[in-house]
């Protein structure tokens, strides 16, 4: 057993964080609708959460289902949440009154907002980047652009992994445990979802992409649904959308499988009557 | 073609998922896969400059959010051999080839289907503690992703374009368009798994603040980050030198800040 005097000592060394790194690149291997990248998430902090419970063998099975909830970041930027995750693992691990609650709200707190930036940066920023030296070598037959679009794009991606994993444990160990203790822990949690939630609230309407292509009406006064209910409320059909799955998969707890298969139907009816497209 | 070149292109496919399992280099773009099935068709040089040619048709294609775009790795493959072997250009090789992209996309969609399955097995091995277990159904779940690329690849040039052609075109439009529709929603789906997660009352607003300047200023999402981060550090008055240790906030009325009350 551990005692409260070891509590400054951290549990995991570089190496182990840099296995999780290495355990971590496949974020977009095994992706899911329902969970997207909750396998690679648990991948990325397996061995870790092992070390972490090693002689807590009910904390671990906790530790367990638990890492196997919803996942989704730009890949570059999971390490970061990971270290900052593991590191309250490691606390729970060393005290009996750890809210486990605290590590699930910090991890969805964190995964909208630094999306949000991450896809930015790595999508529409450094890939751009690395286009715009790789392609004009490329269309002169040259291999080399590729190479250099390839060195472009990852050595930032790579370095941003490691250094990632590093800070977000350190944040984790320290700070963290500052404002846990200072109170301020709630305030910062309550920001955090706040900060997530309106992301989330912007990409509902960027992120979903069907449209309705129906028409009202005929000949010259012919106008797309899609055009009138945009005119009411833009991204009125996302918004819906979204909320109809809420409260399905909440008042109903209607299985996702159901979900998909009945978007599928949706989908395929919607288009064979000349509605969605 | 050869029956060894088709497979040896159905492999460059399945290298454009298997890019995800080593960390989304993003070689799985047309720039890097079509130089290689030059290299495979013994035209390499022509392969590097088609697929420069198709990295920039399909520059918007990539997978941001939960937004999935139509299959560039078939699509950019099986374009840049048909380009190489029957001295098509690239416009009417992408062309020929588009039919099999959104196919791939389709099937892509169809086993979603299976998805919830796996992810059952995969709590199973977590709640024994199986840590292992978990990881070969992440490896499942990819190499599946794998094989439908690799079969489709190997087809359409096995076959030949006019035969997929003539096999896509036997499906009817509605098809197709109604599986890329479902598509478009499924994303709705995700982001409603997370707001089960984290939406609570008092944060409900902020949903919809975020979705009106995304829907009526067409603000990206960073910006709604940026913005947000801001309400949130005067909401919570985490720039004051005073806040105390306890975590109140100090009542900053000394400083005039009676408007930010009304959050």
């Amino acid at each position: 057993m551990t005692t409260s005097n070891e509590n400054k000592t951290n549990m995991l060394t570089k190496q182990d964080l840099n296995r999780a790194v290495f355990h971590g690149l496949g974020m977009e291997w095994g992706w899911t609708y329902e969970r997207q990248m909750n396998l690679a998430y648990f991948n990325m902090v397996r061995h870790a959460l092992e070390k972490i419970y090693k002689d807590q063998p009910e904390k671990l099975h906790e530790a367990m289902v638990r890492n196997c909830e919803f996942f989704n970041i730009t890949p570059q930027l999971a390490p970061f949440v990971g270290g900052i995750a593991l590191a309250m693992e490691e606390q729970n691990a060393k005290s009996d009154d750890f809210d486990t609650k605290s590590i699930t709200a910090i991890k969805s707190a964190l995964m909208g907002p630094l999306s949000g930036i991450g896809d930015s940066i790595f999508l529409s920023g450094i890939r751009i980047i690395a286009l715009g030296v790789g392609i004009p070598l490329c269309l002169q037959g040259n291999f080399l652009g590729v190479v250099l679009y390839f060195l472009i794009y990852n050595i930032p991606a790579f370095w941003l992994r490691f250094a990632g994993i590093y800070k977000g444990y350190e944040i984790g160990t320290g700070y963290l445990d500052k404002l846990k203790s200072s109170g301020l822990i709630d305030k910062v949690m309550q920001a955090a979802s706040i900060v997530g939630i309106m992301v989330i609230g912007a990409m509902s309407i960027t992120m979903v992409y069907t449209s309705v292509t129906m028409q009202i009406g005929s000949g010259d006064t012919s106008a797309s649904l899609q055009s009138v209910l945009d005119g009411i409320l833009p991204g009125m059909i996302p918004l819906g959308v979204t909320w109809l799955y809420y409260w399905l998969l909440g008042k109903k707890k209607i299985n996702i499988l159901w979900l998909i298969i009945g978007t599928i139907v949706v989908g395929i009816a919607g288009a064979y009557f000349g509605i969605l497209g | 073609m050869t029956l060894l070149q088709a497979i040896l292109c159905g492999l460059v496919s399945v290298y454009g998922v298997f890019d995800f399992a080593l960390g989304t280099l993003y070689l799985n773009r047309p720039i890097f896969l079509s130089a290689i099935t030059g290299l495979i068709l013994g035209d390499f040089k022509t392969g590097i400059i088609i697929g420069a040619t198709l990295e920039l048709f399909f520059m918007g294609a990539v997978s941001v959010g939960a937004y999935i775009p139509p299959d560039v790795v078939v699509g950019g493959v099986v374009a840049t051999a048909l380009a190489i072997v029957n001295g098509y250009s690239t416009e009417i090789a992408i062309t020929l080839a588009m039919p099999i992209a959104l196919f791939s996309l389709a099937i892509g969609n169809l086993i979603t289907i299976t998805q919830p399955f796996f992810l059952k097995r995969a709590d199973y091995y977590a709640d024994k503690c199986d840590a292992k277990g978990v990881v070969r159904i992440q490896w499942t779940m990819g190499l599946i992703n794998c094989a439908r690329r690799f079969i489709l690849t190997f087809l359409a040039l096995y076959f030949g374009a006019t035969a997929v052609e003539a096999f896509v075109n036997s499906i009817p439009d509605w098809v197709i368009s109604g599986m890329s529709a479902a598509g478009g929603l499924m994303p709705a789906m995700g982001f409603a798994m997370l707001m089960r997660m984290i939406l609570t009352k008092q944060i409900l607003p902020y949903y919809f603040l975020g979705f009106v300047l995304a829907a009526y200023l067409a603000m990206p999402s960073l910006g709604v980050a940026i913005l947000a981060v801001i309400i949130v550090m005067v909401k919570f008055d985490f720039l004051n030198p005073n806040r105390s240790e306890t975590g109140e906030m100090v009542n900053s009325s000394t400083s005039g800040g009676g408007i930010d009350d009304d959050f």
